[in-house]
């Protein structure tokens, strides 16, 4: 069981987390969510479809984490909260989730294609290379699964055609997962199209230039 | 209201900084909210994140001309758009230039914007006519338009839609896209659009007032 002041200090915490991702452009419009660990069986979670400029800290409903389907307080939670509470079931040191869409890592998300541990940085904030989980239409078994699986071992996964699942001790822990994947990805993309383009110095027009190739 | 402006030119500003915040502006980009039979629009020849209060003018939209004059066509052709962005995002700009079509690479593509989103001729009776049944279209030559039933909505579709031109353009390069099958992303679309969005739609629109 946890503490009133805890709880209220989490509250604040997931509300004010929400809008970071926002500002940061890391997710747009309603898209995305967060969960943090209150104990061993319940999390606070961000509420289904609402703009989180918009939300308060009582908004956030607590969830059951061995059953999803059972919750209180707070607005209907996001339908993503199986996938949350799966991740915090099976991994006891982690007390946060952020699920979001971000333009890089999404890239990889939509040609489902992992990224390899190729800078010291993903080492050792990713625990090695980061794996796409399988499709899944938003608020499936399917997409539980396949996310649940990709993450394993890991701090981070691709969600197919989707986004990102990021886990982290601490909510600035997830942040900071969420910020690296996002850096490593445009580096791991610049570093594919000067391979394509035989070398220089990247430019976005290099990228267009090659998709414009690819469709003849 | 602030400083003694009007609620739509506040939100005019307010989005407008949002938008050249999130880097989606370029050159004749136009932002504008329905205002019964007027229409409250940024200037078209000044710069989203120049924009001042100043820049905002209020059209009578069976006067309006030229950018304005769109904006009134897609009003009159789609009765539940409150709001419309003429926007010219990096990504999306060569692609509306080589008029291709966006497919169903993201989610979240899929929910807001729809299974695909295609070049259109680039004349206002053509874009008020493909906006009809969808809330965003390519211009061939001249960015993106989206409506939507708040500046939001219209706000959230340029930075998708900018956002899937990137990713359809660099998963095209880095493997090959894997896309979103034709059933699902309609399915998505369609929930998006009658329950997921419902109610902070509602919430958007009270707080937008009734435009």
């Amino acid at each position: 069981m946890w503490d009133k002041n805890t709880e209220n200090e989490l509250r604040q915490l997931v509300k004010d987390s929400g809008v970071r991702l926002l500002e940061e452009n890391l997710v747009q419009g309603t898209w995305g969510n967060i969960s943090a660990r209150l104990d061993e069986d319940h999390m606070l979670v961000t509420p289904t479809g609402l703009d989180y400029n918009h939300l308060t800290p009582e908004d956030m409903p607590i969830v059951q984490i061995s059953d999803p389907s059972v919750w209180s307080d707070g607005k209907k939670p996001t339908s993503e909260r199986k996938i949350h509470a799966a991740v915090l079931a099976s991994r006891p040191e982690i007390n946060v989730c952020i699920h979001s869409h971000p333009v890089f890592a999404t890239v990889m998300a939509s040609c489902r294609m992992p990224l390899p541990a190729f800078s010291d940085e993903l080492r050792e904030v990713m625990g090695g290379d980061v794996a796409v989980g399988a499709y899944g239409l938003p608020g499936t078994k399917k997409l539980m699964e396949g996310t649940v699986k990709a993450i394993r071992g890991r701090n981070a996964c691709f969600m197919a055609n989707h986004g990102v699942f990021c886990v982290g001790k601490t909510m600035d822990e997830a942040f900071n997962v969420l910020r690296v994947l996002e850096r490593n990805v445009y580096a791991f993309i610049q570093k594919k199209t000067l391979e394509k383009t035989g070398g220089g110095e990247y430019t976005d027009e290099m990228l267009f230039d090659l998709f414009v190739k690819s469709k003849g | 209201m602030k400083n003694g402006m009007d609620k739509s030119t506040e939100l005019i500003l307010e989005y407008a900084k949002e938008l050249a915040k999130q880097n989606v502006v370029g050159t004749g980009d136009c932002i504008s909210v329905r205002s019964g039979a007027y229409l409250i629009a940024s200037k078209a020849d000044v710069r989203l994140e120049d924009l001042t209060e100043n820049d905002v003018v209020k059209i009578k939209m069976s006067d309006a001309q030229g950018e304005y004059a769109l904006h009134a066509r897609i009003y009159a052709a789609k009765s539940d758009a409150s709001a419309v962005c003429h926007c010219h995002p990096a990504w999306v700009e060569p692609i509306a230039r080589c008029g291709a079509v966006i497919p169903a690479v993201t989610d979240d593509m899929t929910q807001i914007v729809g299974r695909n989103c295609k070049t259109c001729k680039n004349d206002a009776g053509t874009i008020a006519k493909n906006l009809k049944k969808r809330n965003s279209t390519l211009v061939a030559g001249d960015g993106c338009v989206t409506a939507g039933r708040t500046l939001n909505e219209a706000v959230t579709c340029v930075l998708v839609l900018d956002k899937a031109a990137h990713c359809f353009v660099a998963s095209t390069v880095l493997k090959k896209n894997v896309l979103i099958n034709f059933f699902e992303a309609t399915l998505m679309n369609v929930i998006y659009k009658m329950k997921y969005s419902k109610k902070n739609q509602e919430n958007l629109q009270s707080e937008e007032g009734s435009l």
